[in-house]
C-alpha cells in the first residue's frame, strides 16, 4: 500500500505541475463566474418599444387592455413561483398567486389585478418572507407603449405617419423603462372596418409576432363582433359568442411524477454522467501520455526493480484518479456555490434539483456508480498506454474504445430524458461496460432497489475481473516492445496464469 | 558461514521457443567487484530481471541476500538498468528522493542520502533542475544516484559504462571501488572488456545463455595458451610444453626470434626451468599475458559482439 500511495502522490504532483491541468480545472470556475457576473451586470433587455395610433378611437383600449393582462399573467406566474419557492401560500390560501396555476385565465388574472396586483400581493406576504429571502423580481414587460415621437403627425394619414416614423425606429428611443429598441408602430386609420382599409404596422426590421398577433387578434375579435352585431345579434349575444371556448380538462400525474420533476431531479445525475465522461476522458489522457512517457523514457525497469507492477498500476490510477476527482470536486463546488449565491430561475431550478438527493441511498448510490465507472474506463486507458510505445500506437486501440463507449452514452442520455422507462435504458443497465452511465442517468428518476442492487453486484464483479485480466495485460507489457500486440495476442495476455513470465516483445 | 549475496542454481529461462538462460548455476560472495561478462543477447540483462523479480525463472532457484528473490529486498539492492530514463518534469532531487522512499527509506533519511549522492557526483548545483534540462551525462549521473540513495548492500548494474564519455567512466569505476570498499556487493554486466579487466575480482562469463567460464581473472587467462617471444639459437620446438613454434626472423649476431605457443596447462615459468637445466641457449624471454578480451574471444567465440 505504501508503494501504491507513494505511486499516487508522484503521479498526483507531476499533473498539478503542469499549467494545462490548471487550465482545465479552473476554466469552469472562472466561466460560472463570468456567466453570473454578466448575467447580473450585462443582461441584455429583451423588451421593445412601440407606438400606437388609433386614429379611430374604438380599438387602442381593447389591444392596451390585452397587453395588460397578458403581462399581468406573467407577474401572476412569477409570483406564484415565488410564493411556492417560500412556501407563503398559506398566507391567503385563496388567493390568486396562491394557486400555482401553469396558465391562469383571464378572470383569475383579472381577479388578481383587482386585489391590487404585485404590490398588494407583497404588502400581504411580507411578515412571513423568510430573512434571506431575496426581493421579487417583476418579469421584464415585453412590450413598452410609448407616445408617437414628438414631430410624428398622428392627424394626418398613415403615409405621413409611417414616413415620419421611419427615423427615430432606426434606434432607440426613451421609454419608461429607459432607453429601448423602437421596434413597431401601429396606425388604425379613422376608417378601419370599412372594406379594403388595413392597419398598417412599421417594424425596425425585427419582426415582432407576438406584439403584431395580438395586434391582429383583438382588431379581429373586433371586426366580427361588429359584424355579429350586424348580423342582428345583441352586443350581449355577440360578445358571448366571441369568447366560447372548447372546454378541456386536462389530468396531469401527481407532482412527483411530472416530466418536468423528473427532469428536474435528473439534473444532478446527468450531470455526474457528463463529469464521468469529460474527467475520465482528461485522466485518461493524461494515464496515456504517462505511460507511453514512462516506455519511451525506459524508465519502468528502475521502477519495477523496486515495486511490485500492481503497485504501479494501482498507484497511477488511485493518483491519476485523485486528479480526477479533484476536478469534480472544484467544478460541482463551483457550481453549488454560484447557484447558492445567486438568485434566479436557473439557480431555482438547480436548487430543486438537489431534490434528487432526499432518498438516503441515492447520494452513496451516485457515488458508486462514479467511482466505478471512473475505474472501469481509467483502466482500459492505462492498459493502452502500457501496450503502446507512441500515440499512434494508441490511436489503434483507442478509437475504437472511445466509439463502443461514447455511441450508446450519448444515445442513453438522451433516451433518459425523453422515455426513462425505454427497454433500451434497462437494457444498458446490465451491460456492465454502460451500467454506470444508465443507472447514473435514471437514479433521478426512480430506480427498484433490487434493480441497483443487482446492477451493482455485476459491475463490481466486472471491474475486479477487468483489473484482474487487464493487470495482466499491463504487468506483461511494461518492459515489452516492438509492435503493440494484436487482438490475438492481447486475449493471450489476459488470460495467461503467469504474466511475469511472458517474452518481452522483440527480446 | 556467510551467505552468499547471490546464487543462482540450476536456472533457466524460456520464452517460448527461445531459451534466453540454460542451466546457469553461480554464486557470488559477499562483498567485491563481480564481472558479468557477454555479447549482447547473451542473458545478462534477463539474468539480472530474474535477480530482480521482474521477470520468473522457467526453472530452477535464485537466493538474492539470503532469500528468494522479491521486492522485499529492493531497500538492500541497488539497481542501475542498462535501459536509462528518468522522469523527465521532475528535480534532480525530488527523483533521487523519490526513489529513495521507493526503497522504504523514511522521507528524511531518503533526502538526507539523497543530497550527499548528489554532492558525491558533482551535481549539487542542479539538485532543482528538472531532468528535461540536464545532459545525457548528468542524467546517467542522477539515475546512479537513484541506484546508489539507500545504500544497498547488492548493487547490480547493467551496462553502467555505456553512453558515458571517458571522464565520467572514470568517475563510475571510483564510485563502483568506493562501494567495494564499503562492503557492498556489485555486479555488473558489460561486454567492454578493459572495465571488467580493471574492476572485477571474479567473472562470470555467458554466451547464448550458458555460462562458460567462472573464476577470477587469472584463471580466466589461465584458461587460454601462453605465448612467447624468444631470442634463441635454434628453433623451441620439441622442448616440453611448446605446442608450436613459429619464426619472427634473425636477431643478429647468430640469434633467431620465435614465437612460441604452449600447449593447455603447460606454464612458461616451467619451460624457462627447461631451457635452464637443458642448456638451451636463451637471450630474450617475453611472455605474452593476455587480455581480458582474448580470454573471452577465445572462451565464447568470435562472434560474440564485445569491445575491447
Amino acid at each position: 500500500m505504501r508503494a501504491v500511495l507513494l505511486v499516487a502522490a508522484r503521479e498526483m504532483r507531476q499533473v498539478l505541475a503542469t499549467r494545462g491541468f490548471w487550465v482545465t480545472l479552473l476554466i469552469v470556475p472562472v466561466a460560472i463566474a463570468g456567466a453570473l457576473f454578466a448575467s447580473t451586470h450585462f443582461a441584455p433587455h429583451l423588451n421593445a418599444a412601440f407606438t400606437l395610433v388609433d386614429a379611430s378611437r374604438r380599438y387602442a383600449p381593447r389591444i392596451e387592455k390585452r397587453l395588460t393582462l397578458d403581462y399581468q399573467r406573467d407577474v401572476l406566474r412569477d409570483l406564484s413561483a415565488y410564493v411556492d419557492r417560500w412556501k407563503l401560500a398559506s398566507v391567503d390560501p385563496g388567493a390568486a398567486w396562491a394557486q400555482h396555476d401553469a396558465w391562469p385565465p383571464d378572470a383569475e388574472v383579472e381577479r388578481f389585478i383587482a386585489a391590487g396586483g404585485v404590490d398588494a400581493a407583497l404588502r400581504r406576504l411580507k411578515p412571513r418572507l423568510p430573512a434571506d429571502a431575496p426581493a421579487f423580481e417583476l418579469p421584464e414587460q415585453a412590450f413598452v407603449e410609448i407616445a408617437p415621437p414628438r414631430g410624428v403627425p398622428t392627424t394626418q394619414g398613415p403615409e405621413a405617419f409611417g414616413r415620419a416614423v421611419a427615423a427615430p425606429m432606426r434606434g432607440e428611443i426613451a421609454t419608461p423603462d429607459g432607453k429601448r429598441p423602437f421596434t413597431v408602430a401601429v396606425y388604425i386609420p379613422q376608417n378601419f372596418g370599412e372594406p379594403g382599409v388595413p392597419v398598417r404596422i412599421w417594424t425596425n426590421g425585427r419582426f415582432n409576432e407576438g406584439l403584431i398577433g395580438t395586434i391582429r387578434e383583438q382588431l379581429t375579435t373586433a371586426l366580427r363582433q361588429n359584424a355579429l352585431q350586424g348580423a342582428g345579434l345583441s352586443p350581449d349575444v355577440a360578445t358571448r359568442i366571441q369568447t366560447l371556448s372548447a372546454p378541456i380538462q386536462v389530468s396531469e400525474p401527481p407532482a412527483d411524477a411530472r416530466r418536468s420533476v423528473i427532469v428536474t431531479r435528473s439534473i444532478i445525475p446527468l450531470a455526474l454522467v457528463y463529469l464521468l465522461l469529460i474527467t475520465t476522458f482528461t485522466t485518461g489522457s493524461l494515464m496515456l501520455q504517462g505511460m507511453i512517457e514512462e516506455r519511451s523514457n525506459k524508465l519502468l525497469e528502475s521502477v519495477l526493480a523496486t515495486i511490485r507492477p500492481s503497485a504501479l498500476m494501482y498507484g497511477k490510477l488511485l493518483g491519476l484518479g485523485a486528479v480526477g476527482l479533484l476536478i469534480v470536486v472544484v467544478w460541482s463546488g463551483c457550481a453549488v456555490a454560484g447557484v447558492l449565491s445567486s438568485h434566479n430561475a436557473i439557480s431555482d431550478v438547480l436548487r430543486s434539483s438537489l431534490q434528487a438527493l432526499d432518498q438516503p441511498w441515492i447520494a452513496p448510490a451516485l457515488i458508486f456508480y462514479f467511482l466505478s465507472g471512473y475505474v472501469m474506463v481509467s483502466m482500459l486507458f492505462l492498459t493502452i498506454g502500457s501496450v503502446s510505445d507512441s500515440m499512434q500506437d494508441a490511436q489503434g486501440y483507442l478509437m475504437p474504445v472511445i466509439i463502443l463507449i461514447m455511441l450508446p452514452v450519448v444515445v442513453l442520455m438522451q433516451v433518459s430524458l425523453r422515455t426513462p422507462d425505454s427497454p433500451v435504458m434497462h437494457v444498458l443497465s446490465w451491460i456492465p461496460l454502460y451500467t454506470p452511465f444508465a443507472m447514473l442517468s435514471r437514479l433521478g428518476q426512480g430506480v427498484p432497489l433490487a434493480e441497483m442492487l443487482g446492477t451493482g453486484a455485476m459491475l463490481i464483479v466486472f471491474v475486479a475481473l477487468e483489473l484482474a485480466l487487464l493487470g495482466r495485460v499491463f504487468q506483461a507489457s511494461l518492459l515489452s516492445t516492438g509492435q503493440p500486440p494484436n487482438p490475438a495476442a492481447f486475449l493471450k495476455l489476459m488470460f495467461q496464469r503467469d504474466s511475469a513470465s511472458r517474452s518481452p516483445r522483440g527480446k | 558461514m556467510t551467505a552468499p549475496a547471490l546464487l543462482l542454481d540450476k536456472v533457466t529461462k524460456r520464452f517460448g521457443d527461445f531459451t534466453a538462460v540454460d542451466d546457469l548455476s553461480f554464486e557470488v560472495a559477499t562483498g567485491g567487484v563481480f564481472g558479468f561478462l557477454g555479447g549482447n543477447g547473451a542473458g545478462k540483462t534477463t539474468s539480472l530481471r530474474m535477480v530482480l523479480d521482474i521477470i520468473r525463472p522457467t526453472s530452477g532457484r535464485i537466493e538474492v541476500l539470503g532469500a528468494a528473490p522479491s521486492r522485499e529486498a529492493a531497500g538492500r539492492i541497488g539497481f542501475l538498468p542498462e535501459e536509462r530514463g528518468l522522469y523527465r518534469l521532475m528535480t534532480v532531487l525530488d527523483t533521487v528522493v523519490y526513489f529513495g522512499r521507493l526503497k522504504r527509506m523514511s522521507a528524511g533519511a531518503a533526502r538526507k542520502a539523497a543530497m550527499a549522492l548528489i554532492e558525491r557526483l558533482g551535481l549539487e548545483d542542479r539538485a532543482k533542475t528538472p531532468l528535461v534540462k540536464l545532459s545525457k551525462g548528468l542524467a546517467q549521473k542522477v539515475q546512479l544516484a537513484t541506484a546508489l540513495v539507500n545504500e544497498p548492500d547488492l548493487v547490480l548494474l547493467d551496462e553502467p559504462f555505456s553512453g558515458l564519455d571517458p571522464v565520467n567512466q572514470g568517475v563510475l569505476e571510483d564510485v563502483i571501488r568506493e562501494l567495494s570498499r564499503k562492503g557492498s556487493t556489485v555486479i555488473f554486466s558489460t561486454h567492454v572488456m578493459q572495465h571488467a579487466e580493471r574492476l572485477c575480482d571474479r567473472l562470470l562469463m555467458l554466451a547464448r545463455g550458458r555460462k562458460v567460464f567462472e573464476g577470477t581473472q587469472d584463471e580466466a587467462k589461465a584458461a587460454l595458451p601462453s605465448r612467447l617471444t624468444v631470442i634463441c639459437r635454434a628453433d623451441p620446438k620439441g622442448l616440453p610444453g611448446v605446442a608450436t613454434t613459429a619464426s619472427l626472423g634473425d636477431a643478429a649476431e647468430g640469434w633467431s626470434r620465435f614465437e612460441i605457443t604452449l600447449a593447455p596447462g603447460a606454464d612458461p615459468g616451467g619451460l624457462l626451468e627447461v631451457c635452464t637445466t637443458q642448456g638451451f641457449a636463451l637471450r630474450g624471454f617475453d611472455i605474452h599475458r593476455p587480455a581480458l578480451h582474448e580470454v573471452f574471444i577465445h572462451l565464447v567465440g568470435g562472434d560474440q559482439e564485445i569491445v575491447r
